[in-house]
């Protein structure tokens, strides 16, 4: 392992898993994966796997004070065994800021007016943190939140941006993350190209800020394509299977 | 936190006077409040601040403390950031009611100080923390306490963490060879004489006391946060109680001396555009070479009236 470390993140224009500087990693995107909550959503961007379940709109769990809006509450919990050192039980203070931060990133899309004094629960667990957690977990939030039939005034999709070795990487991962002299990550509304969410980390100068913002932008746009893929399949999927049950009914009566 | 109330008259009056570049306290739109700041105030603490910005007051408090480094950067010290929340400032954050807004706070904090892969690069170069390589380092404990929430916390933290590490003295520490390590209870040293050798030259550490020798952190690039909030149209610095709760969107910017943006978190329900956002970072950007002066101004006045006394 020691090895490995000293090694260059990149070398001939590639990266060490063989993808160029700009190129995401195999994105695997699927909703409708636990059947028990409202809409749900599964995400895997190699390494990274990340399911979120969405449960409501419904009373709040919580007790919390009045709100004539909706709220969402966002939890997200990385499995023990998702990092290379082994996580601990109940919520560390670092996922307590990745849910506030992704909590953030969904609050602008949602039509919170839609659901008055209700809460729609996002349960968001990583099975595997390979890099870019809160970009995935966003971006199959937003993908739960749609299959719940929650109102949206568009997907969300999110992407990071590492700078490291004087290069600009889309989708990092964990290793060049921990390599990267600054990262950012970016939560986009692609089709009212709005800013839901902006977290970066280490030095930026405005016009390296201003390129990295537009590889990230480039890279939500990429994922937003595929995620509606995603949900017209699905709606596609499951108009089939309605109509299908309504022929065995017809033909049983 | 339960959010204080605010009718929509209110919101009206403060929103149209942002666009006309007149607050209800006379500032304009980029303009801060009075800032105050007072170094040394804990004398238990390495190093201490208190920052009034208006009626936001917080104290933070710098520990150094000896402790063993990051097994990922084991030439580098550590710096620990935690903010607490005191009932005092507000019931709501009895119990465990201020959690979220210190846990927001504390790795916004964190962020802004990333030290990058090296551990030289961010606000605090972590390396002249370190004392034995892999054993032995500073940690330096920055927390902070909330003593009064009038807005713009996270502005005002920011501020107090600078001024804090700038008031650190750490001391003196000299690494001396250590005593044959299988003298100590329950050490159990492998027989493989290569092994044998590497515990021998253990080396061991001495702090000095004398506080003549304590040398101070160099701070220049530790970056100050600015949090720019939309109210209606516009980009507004610096914002009251009230203010806030007419504010749908706001970025964080953390910037250092030179410009050079350190960390970026947005906050608040509504999106913004790109732009726009770019834009915000833009306000930051002035807005902190301001706050940069006025801190450097005070900070240098109060550390040379402390000199000319010690």
């Amino acid at each position: 392992m020691a090895g490995l470390e000293q090694q260059p993140l990149l070398t001939d224009g590639h990266r060490r898993d063989g993808r160029a500087y700009e190129e995401f990693r195999n994105v695997f995107l699927n909703t409708g994966v636990i059947s028990q909550a409202s809409g749900s959503a599964y995400a895997e961007f190699n390494n990274t796997k990340v399911m979120v379940g969405v449960y409501g709109p419904r009373q709040s769990e919580r007790k919390v004070g009045y709100s004539e809006q909706g709220r969402i509450s966002v939890d997200v919990k990385l499995a023990t065994f998702a990092t290379r050192q082994r996580g601990v039980f109940g919520q560390t203070p670092e996922e307590r800021e990745l849910s506030a931060l992704l909590a953030t990133a969904l609050e602008a899309a949602t039509n919170l007016a839609s659901f008055p004094k209700a809460t729609a629960d996002v349960y968001v667990l990583v099975l595997e943190a390979g890099g870019a957690e809160l970009a995935v977990a966003a971006t199959a939030a937003a993908l739960a939140l749609a299959d719940a039939g929650i109102e949206m005034f568009d997907l969300v999709t999110a992407c990071s941006v590492s700078r490291a070795e004087g290069a600009l990487l889309l989708d990092p991962t964990t290793d060049e993350a921990a390599r990267e002299e600054a990262g950012l990550t970016l939560a986009l509304m692609p089709a009212c190209s709005e800013v839901t969410q902006l977290v970066s980390r280490g030095p930026w100068s405005s016009s390296q800020l201003r390129e990295a913002l537009e590889l990230a932008m480039g890279g939500c746009a990429q994922l937003d394509a595929l995620a509606r893929q995603v949900l017209k399949t699905a709606a596609a999927e499951a108009a089939t299977r309605r109509q299908q049950e309504a022929q065995r009914q017809a033909q049983q009566a | 936190m339960a959010s204080p109330l605010i009718s929509a008259a209110e919101v009206q009056w403060i929103t149209a006077g942002v666009s006309f570049n007149i607050r209800n306290d006379g500032r304009q739109r980029e303009d801060f409040r009075a800032l105050s700041v007072q170094l040394g105030v804990i004398t238990q603490a390495t190093g201490s601040a208190r920052v009034q910005l208006g009626e936001t007051d917080v104290i933070v408090g710098v520990k150094a403390e000896i402790g063993s480094p990051d097994p990922d950067r084991p030439d580098c010290g550590r710096l620990v950031f935690g903010v607490e929340c005191s009932p005092v400032a507000s019931p709501a954050f009895r119990g465990r009611g201020g959690d979220e807004l210190s846990g927001e706070l504390a790795r916004a904090l964190e962020r802004s100080f990333y030290p990058g892969p090296s551990g030289r690069a961010g606000g605090v170069d972590l390396s002249t923390l370190s004392i034995v390589s892999g054993k032995t380092c500073w940690v330096l404990y920055v927390d902070a306490l909330l003593l009064n929430i009038g807005g713009n916390l996270h502005d005002a933290l920011s501020v107090a963490a600078k001024a804090a590490l700038a008031d650190a003295k750490i001391p003196k520490v000299e690494v001396v060879q250590g005593e044959d390590p299988t003298d100590e209870p329950g050490y159990e040293v492998d027989d493989d004489p290569q092994w044998f050798s590497l515990y021998l030259y253990e080396p061991d550490y001495e702090v000095d006391d004398d506080p003549q020798q304590a040398q101070r952190l160099d701070v220049s690039r530790v970056p100050l946060c600015v949090t720019v909030s939309q109210i209606g149209a516009h980009s507004v610095v610096d914002l009251t109680a009230q203010e806030e709760l007419c504010s749908s969107a706001s970025v964080q910017v953390a910037v250092d001396e030179s410009g050079v943006v350190c960390g970026l978190t947005k906050r608040r329900q509504k999106g913004v555009d790109p732009s726009v956002a770019l834009e915000m970072v833009e306000v930051a950007q002035r807005s902190a070479a301001k706050l940069h002066a006025a801190l450097a101004e005070s900070l240098g006045g109060q550390q040379a009236q402390q000199m000319s006394v010690g």
